[in-house]
C-alpha cells in the first residue's frame, strides 16, 4: 500500500460518517434541549402499525436529528457560516454591533386588522382605552444594524395605527425611546426581543401623562442587577458567541411589604408576596422573572397604591416588566393575555369595576397575533 | 429517504456500507435489493409493493419477450406491450390519474370526484427504467436477467430510484453481476458525492431560500424578478444535478459506474446545446425510445417536426402533471425546431456571447413557465419582469439580493467547467489526495451544519 494517501477522501468520509452513527449510539439522550426551550423526541416504540403508515420512520428521522451528536455545535457553525458568506440574518435574526441580536422587520400583515380589533372594542367599552406599542428593537437602535438589512417600517406603522385608532388613546413611544437610546440608555436587551427594565421604565414615564400619574423618578427604586441572561433570540439565532445581557429588578421599596401577586393559570391560582418571581434567575432565560412570565390571568393588588383606581391590561409579555411600575399607582392590576385567556373582556372590566383599559403590545407580536379577535 | 438528510448521512449509508463490505459477493445483490427497499420504503412502506410489483411484473415480461423473441414474434411483442402498458398504467395512475379528472371537470356536463392518490416518489424514473429493460430485451440490445433478484436489484437501485439518472438496463447489465469493487472506484465516489451534496445543500438550499425570500416580498421591481427566479435557475440546475452526482457517487462506492446526467448545461450557446447537456439520461431515453421509434428525421421535414413537438410535449408532461409543464415543454419543442430549421444558421455566425445570452435568456424564461403553475401567477411575474418602467428593485429585495450575492456568484461560477480544468491541472500531482480530502470535509462539516439546523429539506425533484 504505498499510495495509500491516495484514499485519504475515503478514509476521512468513512470516519465521519461512522463516527457519527457511533455517536449517537454510544451517547446519552437529552431529554430536553434549554436553548430551543423544548423536549427533544426520543426513541419512537416500534409497532407493526407504526411501522407501515410510516410514522414510526417520521419518528424516528426527528429522533436521530433532535440527538445528533453535537447538535448545537452544528447549528451555531450553520449560523456563523452563513454570516461568513455575507448572508446575516439567515435565520430571522440579525447578529448586530455592539452584541446585539436583532430580529428582522416582521410581515404586518395582521396589524391593521390587529388595531381595528382593538379600536372596535375600544369605541364600545365604557372606560377609557390606552394603546401602547413597542417599537422594533431594530428601528429604535438602527445604527447597530448590518450594511444590509430588510427595512424597518414602523414609522409607516405608527402613523397608520395613530390614524386607526380613533376610538382609542395612542401612546406614540417613538420619540422618548430614540432619544433613551442616543443618550446611551440600553432600551432592548442585547439577546432578547423584549425591551429592558430601563426601556419599560422610558415607557411607564410616558405613560404619566395620559394615565394620569406622576411617574417616580428612577432614584426612587433599589436595582440590583443579574448578569448571565440569554434570551429568546440568543438561542434561536446560533450565534453562540453572542455574550449574554444583564436582567435588572427595579424594585420599589416602599410597596415591598403591601404587593400580592395572583396568577390564576389552568384552575391553579398561586399567590406571591412581589412581583418579581427570582426562582427564574437560575434558567438562562431570565425574563420571566417579571411576574412569573406568561399567564392567562394575572392581578396584583398594591394596598399602598396612590389611588383606588383598577387597571386592566390586555398584553403580550411586554407588560410583564411594564406593569411593575404601574403597580404604585392601581389598588388593582389585572393583567390578561388573550393567547390563553378566553373569557369576555367586557365581562371581566364589568365584573371587577375596573376603571381604565391599557393596551400593551409590542409591534411584531400584533403584526402576527391572531387571538385578538376575541377582544370584545 | 433523501440523501441530503442526517438519517441517510449517518445511519442509512454507514451501515449500508459496512453490511455490503462484509457481505460474500454473490449475496451482495441481495443485500442491495433489501436495503433498497428500506430506503425507498421509509416514508410510505406501503409503496413497497408497487417496487415489488413492477420487479415482478417486468422480469416475466423480460423472461418471455427473451423466450418468443427468436421463435414466435407475435407472442414477444405481445408482452412488450404488457409491460409498456403496465408501466405506463402505473405512471398514469399514480401521477396523471388526478390532473385528468380536474381537467375533464372543466367540461361542464361532468362532475367526477377529485381524485386524491398520492404520487410514489421516483415513479417517474422507475418506470422508464424497466421500460427499458423490457424494449431493449425485445430489440436484442441488452441480455435477459434470469435472476430475479439481480432484477430487483437493477429496478430498485437506491442511488438513482428516486429522482434518477435513468439508467438504461443495458448500461448497467454486466455491473449487476461482474462488478468488481475497487479504493480506486470507492475514492472517486466519495469525492463526487461530496461535490454533489455541496451542490445540493451549500448551493441549491440557498438559491431556494433567496428565490422564495423574494418573492415573499412581494413589489420586488423588474431587477428583483430577474434575480429571483436567475436564483431559482441555479437553484434547480444544482438541486438535480446536485442529486445525480450523489447518485453517481453511490454508485461508485457500491461498484457501480453510471453515465453523466449533466454536463455544464447553462455554458450552452444554443437550446439544442442546451439539452444535450441537461439531465442527459432523460433526452437519450426519449430519443432512443419515441423519437427514432416514430420516425426520427428519416420521414421528411413536416414528419419530423411533429415528431419533435410530440417528444417535447411528452418530455414536458413527464415534469409535472399540469399545463405549464405542457407549454415548457413545447416552448422548448418549439425553439428547437425554430433553431433547426431557421435560426441555426444566423446563430453560428453570431459572436459568442450573443449566443450565450440568447441561449441563457430563454432557458431563463423557461424557468419561470416550469416554476409557476398558476399561470395568473405566470403572467404577474412575466409583467414584473419587464415593467422596466416600474421600480428597479425594492429595497429588501435589493437587501436580500446583496446578502446572497456571494452564493450567487459561487452558483454562477461553479456553473462553468472552471473549478474543474483547474483541479485537472493538480490531477495528478501529490496534492490531489489532499486537497480532495480537504474538500469533502468541508462540504460534509458545513453540510452536515445547515441540514442539522433546517430539519425540512425535501428535493424539489420529488414532485416529478
Amino acid at each position: 500500500m504505498k499510495k495509500a494517501y491516495k484514499f485519504l477522501p475515503a478514509a476521512l468520509f468513512l470516519i465521519f460518517i461512522v463516527g457519527m452513527m457511533v455517536l449517537f449510539f454510544v451517547l446519552p439522550k437529552k431529554e430536553y434541549s434549554s436553548s430551543e426551550k423544548r423536549y427533544l423526541e426520543q426513541a419512537p416504540k416500534f409497532s407493526f402499525q407504526s411501522l407501515l403508515s410510516g410514522k414510526f420512520g417520521e419518528d424516528f428521522e426527528k429522533f436521530l436529528s433532535d440527538q445528533t451528536a453535537g447538535r448545537n455545535f452544528w447549528v451555531g457553525l450553520s449560523s456563523y457560516y452563513n454570516y461568513a458568506i455575507g448572508n446575516n440574518g439567515s435565520t430571522g435574526i440579525y447578529l448586530c454591533k455592539n452584541g446585539y441580536l436583532v430580529n428582522d422587520p416582521e410581515k404586518m400583515d395582521n396589524l391593521s386588522r390587529n388595531i381595528s380589533y382593538i379600536n372596535g372594542f375600544a369605541e364600545k367599552c365604557p372606560i377609557d382605552t390606552t394603546v401602547l406599542v413597542a417599537p422594533s428593537t431594530g428601528y429604535i437602535c438602527d445604527d447597530i444594524l448590518p450594511d444590509v438589512h430588510k427595512q424597518y417600517r414602523d414609522d409607516e406603522h405608527f402613523e397608520n395605527m395613530k390614524a386607526e385608532l380613533a376610538s382609542a388613546r395612542f401612546i406614540d413611544v417613538r420619540e422618548a425611546f430614540k432619544k433613551e437610546y442616543a443618550d446611551g440608555n440600553q432600551i432592548y436587551y442585547k439577546t432578547d426581543h423584549h425591551w429592558t427594565a430601563y426601556g419599560a421604565y422610558t415607557a411607564y414615564r410616558e405613560l404619566g401623562d395620559v394615565l394620569g400619574y406622576t411617574p417616580h423618578t428612577k432614584e426612587d427604586y433599589t436595582v440590583t442587577s443579574y448578569p448571565g441572561f440569554y434570551g429568546t433570540t440568543y438561542s434561536s439565532s446560533g450565534f453562540w458567541m453572542t455574550k449574554p445581557d444583564t436582567v435588572e429588578v427595579w424594585d420599589n421599596p416602599a410597596n415591598d411589604s403591601t404587593v400580592i401577586t395572583t396568577i390564576t393559570d389552568n384552575g391553579n391560582v398561586t399567590e406571591q408576596k412581589d412581583m418579581f418571581y427570582l426562582n427564574h434567575l437560575e434558567d438562562d432565560d431570565k425574563y420571566p422573572i417579571y411576574l412569573d412570565g406568561n399567564h392567562p390571568y394575572t392581578m396584583i393588588e398594591n394596598s399602598a397604591a396612590s389611588s383606588n383606581e383598577k387597571l386592566l391590561v390586555v398584553k403580550d409579555s411586554f407588560a410583564h416588566s411594564l406593569v411593575p411600575y404601574l403597580a404604585d399607582h392601581y389598588s388593582k392590576i389585572i393583567m390578561v393575555d388573550l393567547r390563553y385567556y378566553t373569557d369576555s373582556v367586557s365581562q371581566l372590566i364589568e365584573q371587577e369595576g375596573i376603571d381604565r383599559v391599557l393596551v400593551v403590545y409590542s409591534i411584531d407580536n400584533l403584526a402576527t397575533d391572531t387571538n385578538l379577535g376575541w377582544l370584545e | 429517504m433523501v440523501f441530503s438528510s442526517l438519517l441517510f448521512l449517518f445511519m442509512y449509508l454507514p451501515i449500508v456500507l459496512i453490511l455490503y463490505y462484509i457481505c460474500p459477493r454473490r449475496w451482495r445483490n441481495l443485500l442491495l435489493f433489501i436495503v433498497n427497499l428500506i430506503f425507498y420504503g421509509w416514508g410510505e412502506p406501503i409503496f413497497v409493493t408497487l417496487m415489488i410489483f413492477s420487479t415482478i411484473v417486468d422480469y416475466t415480461c423480460g423472461y418471455f419477450i427473451n423466450k418468443y423473441r427468436e421463435t414466435n414474434k407475435k407472442k414477444a411483442k405481445g408482452f412488450l406491450i404488457a409491460s409498456v402498458c403496465i408501466n405506463l398504467g402505473l405512471l398514469g395512475f399514480f401521477k396523471y390519474a388526478g390532473f385528468l379528472t380536474n381537467t375533464l371537470n372543466y367540461l361542464p356536463f361532468l362532475n367526477i370526484p377529485a381524485l386524491k392518490i398520492p404520487l410514489p416518489i421516483g415513479i417517474s424514473f422507475y418506470t422508464f427504467q424497466t421500460m427499458s429493460y423490457s424494449i431493449d430485451v425485445y430489440r436484442g440490445d441488452a441480455p435477459v436477467q434470469k435472476n430475479i433478484i439481480t432484477f430487483g436489484t437493477y429496478v430498485s437501485l437506491f442511488p438513482q430510484l428516486i429522482a434518477g439518472p435513468i439508467v438504461r438496463y443495458k448500461d448497467v447489465a454486466y455491473q449487476l453481476d461482474h462488478r468488481r469493487e475497487t479504493l480506486d472506484q470507492f475514492t472517486k465516489g466519495v469525492c463526487l458525492f461530496c461535490v454533489g451534496l455541496g451542490k445540493k445543500v451549500l448551493i441549491a438550499n440557498q438559491m431556494g431560500a433567496l428565490w422564495d425570500n423574494i418573492r415573499e416580498t412581494g413589489e420586488m421591481g423588474w431587477l428583483g424578478s430577474w434575480v429571483g427566479i436567475i436564483a431559482y435557475t441555479f437553484q434547480i440546475y444544482f438541486d438535480f444535478s446536485g442529486y445525480s452526482d450523489m447518485a453517481c457517487g453511490l454508485g461508485n462506492m457500491f461498484g457501480f459506474e453510471f453515465l453523466k446526467n449533466f454536463n455544464y448545461p447553462y455554458i450552452s450557446k444554443s437550446i439544442t446545446e442546451f439539452w444535450r447537456r441537461w439531465h442527459i439520461s432523460l433526452g437519450t431515453w426519449f430519443r432512443e425510445y419515441v423519437y427514432i421509434p416514430l420516425g426520427g428525421n428519416r420521414m421528411g421535414v413536416p414528419r419530423q417536426i411533429l415528431n419533435l413537438l410530440i417528444v417535447w410535449f411528452l418530455t414536458g408532461f413527464w415534469h409535472g402533471a399540469d399545463f405549464n409543464f405542457i407549454f415548457w415543454g413545447l416552448y422548448f419543442g418549439l425553439l428547437l425546431v425554430l433553431e433547426k430549421f431557421i435560426l441555426k444558421k444566423w446563430l453560428d455566425k453570431a459572436p459568442a456571447a450573443i449566443q450565450h445570452i440568447y441561449a441563457l435568456f430563454f432557458i431563463v424564461i423557461g424557468w419561470v413557465l416550469f416554476y409557476f403553475s398558476d399561470l395568473g401567477e405566470m403572467g404577474a411575474f412575466f409583467q414584473s419582469m419587464f415593467s422596466f418602467g416600474g421600480a428597479v428593485i425594492t429595497p429588501d429585495a435589493g437587501a436580500l439580493t446583496l446578502s446572497y450575492l456571494p452564493m450567487l456568484l459561487v452558483a454562477a461560477l461553479a456553473s462553468t467547467p472552471l473549478m474543474a480544468k483547474l483541479y485537472k491541472k493538480v490531477e495528478n500531482t501529490k496534492a490531489a489526495p489532499v486537497l480532495q480530502a480537504l474538500f469533502c470535509c468541508v462540504v460534509l462539516g458545513i453540510a452536515t451544519a445547515l441540514l442539522v439546523s433546517q430539519s425540512y429539506n425535501p428535493f424539489l425533484y420529488f414532485r416529478f
